[in-house]
């Protein structure tokens, strides 16, 4: 199957480096989520991957070719890199025909995008009528026209509702079970982690991670209790005598650091605290992600905000 | 990839927007709209004039036309710099060299297309209306004046489109060679000596003459068009092959 290889990758915008010699590989069968602040260099990296913006340096290839050689690209890689990217006074149906016209797909592939993506009703409306999320579902179906082996998505779930969330999670799981390559970028950990069994996180155009999502997570997060007893005070005591670092949280629960949830309730269970709740906390992405950012000594200086 | 898929889908683009696809046809519009309301009235009056050019009053109306023309040509490109569609179609055929010239030729060809009837059918009708002053197309130099302003129209577009590609800007294109194309048409007016025989709508205007006074000759004045709209689609093509898109 194909791949994206991206090696010692760098842009340059002026005296910005937008992309600062990255290398990974996005293997098929398995959905990559792209990772970073905004501004981190994730659309430059896709862009410079379509061929649209031309690296200072490094190379970026789809199975080993550059993309402006494939012939019939979008047989080859289907993007969405902005849902506003589309001349606004075309109809849906018209701005797909005119993209699978060009590269000789077959005119029924329209209907059956337009359907997938749930548009076959806004199909003959000007894409200017179209809602934010309409519009990514079009950017969506375009990416899909050619039936490509390799997707790469640009924060694909902008302005989607709820239900559109939901869709997208489960096409993203969808495609790549059918074994194909799949690239999404976002800037929302809750949804990245809701589909990727994969991670590249970028930071002002750097690579920080490329990793297995099961693998970043233990490796940036550390494990953590959450625990609620008939007698939280004694409780609190009892686990500060044994060396535990113990908070309470907003919810009145005790949060205990770098501890498991067998050693607390066994340690309940000698002081004769009633254990209402006990768990281990899962670490979330977000967590994770944030440990991995804070360790980047500028980011720390400088965080970006939303 | 083919070159007739990219033609035909650059076709579809032209199709489904409404400002170019207008515009193109504009072109005819607005030269029958024109002869329609100015030969029944003064196409006549004015035929007694001791400097009328019979040939060149037929084709008054191409004047607004060659505004339809302009406007076709940089609407055309312009559509792929509205909200970054540029970057969809270098998806989609990522071949530039490709893209330009099928772009330029679907431009070139539609413009050439509605400029050749665009001409005739100004001619014949304005002519239905001049009665006993009225010239035919066997007449001298009315031939080749109908063929020379189907072409004119033609280089007009291709060169507001490579103009339009250099710019990225279809309102830049339309806000800088409208008035320019007003002030020499009308301001200057017969003025015909020097370095404004060269300018493209100038030169390619002699053809529309019975009689030519500058240095131009009929073709060698379209040549100089043709030169001008080469030298703006080369301009625009050097902008779409280096640029990021």
């Amino acid at each position: 199957m194909t791949s994206i290889e991206v090696a010692a990758l760098t842009k340059e915008y002026g005296s910005t480096r937008a992309v600062d010699g990255i290398t990974f590989t996005v293997a098929p069968g398995r959905v990559t989520g792209f990772l970073g602040p905004n501004g981190a260099g994730k659309s430059t990296t896709m862009r410079l991957v379509l061929g649209l913006d031309r690296p200072t340096s490094g190379t970026a290839t789809i199975g080993g070719r550059t993309y402006a050689s494939l012939t019939d690209p979008l047989r080859q890689v289907g993007a969405l890199l902005d849902a506003q990217n589309a001349h606004a006074s075309r109809t849906g149906r018209n701005h797909l025909r005119a993209l699978a016209v060009s590269n000789g797909l077959a005119p029924g592939r329209v209907d059956e995008v337009l359907e997938e993506t749930g548009l076959t009703s806004a199909a003959k409306r000007r894409i200017k009528t179209y809602s934010l999320g309409m519009r990514q579902r079009l950017g969506i179906a375009a990416a899909l026209l050619g039936d490509p082996p390799v997707i790469m998505l640009d924060e694909p779930s902008n302005g989607l509702d709820p239900e559109g969330i939901i869709w997208i999670r489960e096409l993203l799981r969808r495609l790549a079970r059918e074994g194909r390559t799949v690239l999404v970028s976002s800037h929302l950990m809750n949804e990245t982690a809701s589909f990727a069994d994969h991670l590249v996180v970028l930071g002002r155009g750097r690579l920080l991670a490329d990793t297995p999502m099961r693998a970043f997570l233990d490796a940036h997060s550390h494990a953590r209790v959450r625990v609620r007893s008939a007698e939280q005070t004694r409780l609190r005591q009892a686990l500060i005598q044994q060396g535990y670092v113990a908070e309470f949280d907003e919810d009145g629960k005790l949060t205990v650091e770098d501890a498991k949830a067998e050693d607390i309730g066994a340690l309940a269970a000698r002081e004769g605290v009633p254990i209402l709740e006990l768990a281990d906390e899962t670490a979330s992405l977000e967590q994770a992600y944030l440990a991995l950012t804070a360790q980047d000594a500028e980011f720390a200086a400088a965080p970006s905000r939303p | 990839m083919t070159t007739t898929a990219v033609l035909h889908s650059e076709w579809i683009k032209i199709r489904s927007v409404r400002a170019s696809w207008g515009s193109l046809l504009s072109v005819l519009i607005a030269a029958l709209a024109i002869t329609l309301l100015a030969f029944p009235l003064i196409g006549q009056a004015e035929a007694d004039n001791p400097d009328y050019d019979a040939i060149f009053s037929a084709f008054y109306a191409i004047n607004f036309a060659q505004i339809a023309a302009i406007c076709f040509g940089a609407t055309a490109f312009s559509s792929e710099y509205a909200h970054g569609a540029l970057r969809v179609s270098l998806a989609a055929v990522p071949n530039r060299a490709l893209f330009y010239g099928a772009k330029t030729a679907v431009i070139g060809a539609a413009a050439l297309l509605l400029g050749m009837i665009t001409s005739f059918v100004t001619f014949l009708v304005g002519q239905a209306f001049m009665g006993e002053y009225a010239i035919g197309l066997g007449d001298e130099g009315a031939l080749s004046a109908c063929v020379g302003a189907g072409i004119y129209l033609a280089l007009m577009a291709l060169f507001a489109s490579g103009l339009t590609a250099l710019l990225r800007s279809g309102v830049a294109v339309l806000s800088l060679l409208i008035p320019f194309i007003l002030i020499v048409g009308f301001v200057i007016g017969d003025m015909s000596a020097g370095v404004a025989e060269y300018l493209p709508d100038r030169a390619g205007q002699v053809i529309l003459h019975s009689d030519p006074t500058g240095s131009l000759g009929p073709w060698t004045g379209l040549g100089v068009t043709a030169l001008w709209a080469a030298g703006s689609v080369g301009a625009g093509w050097w902008a779409v092959r280096r640029r990021d898109a």
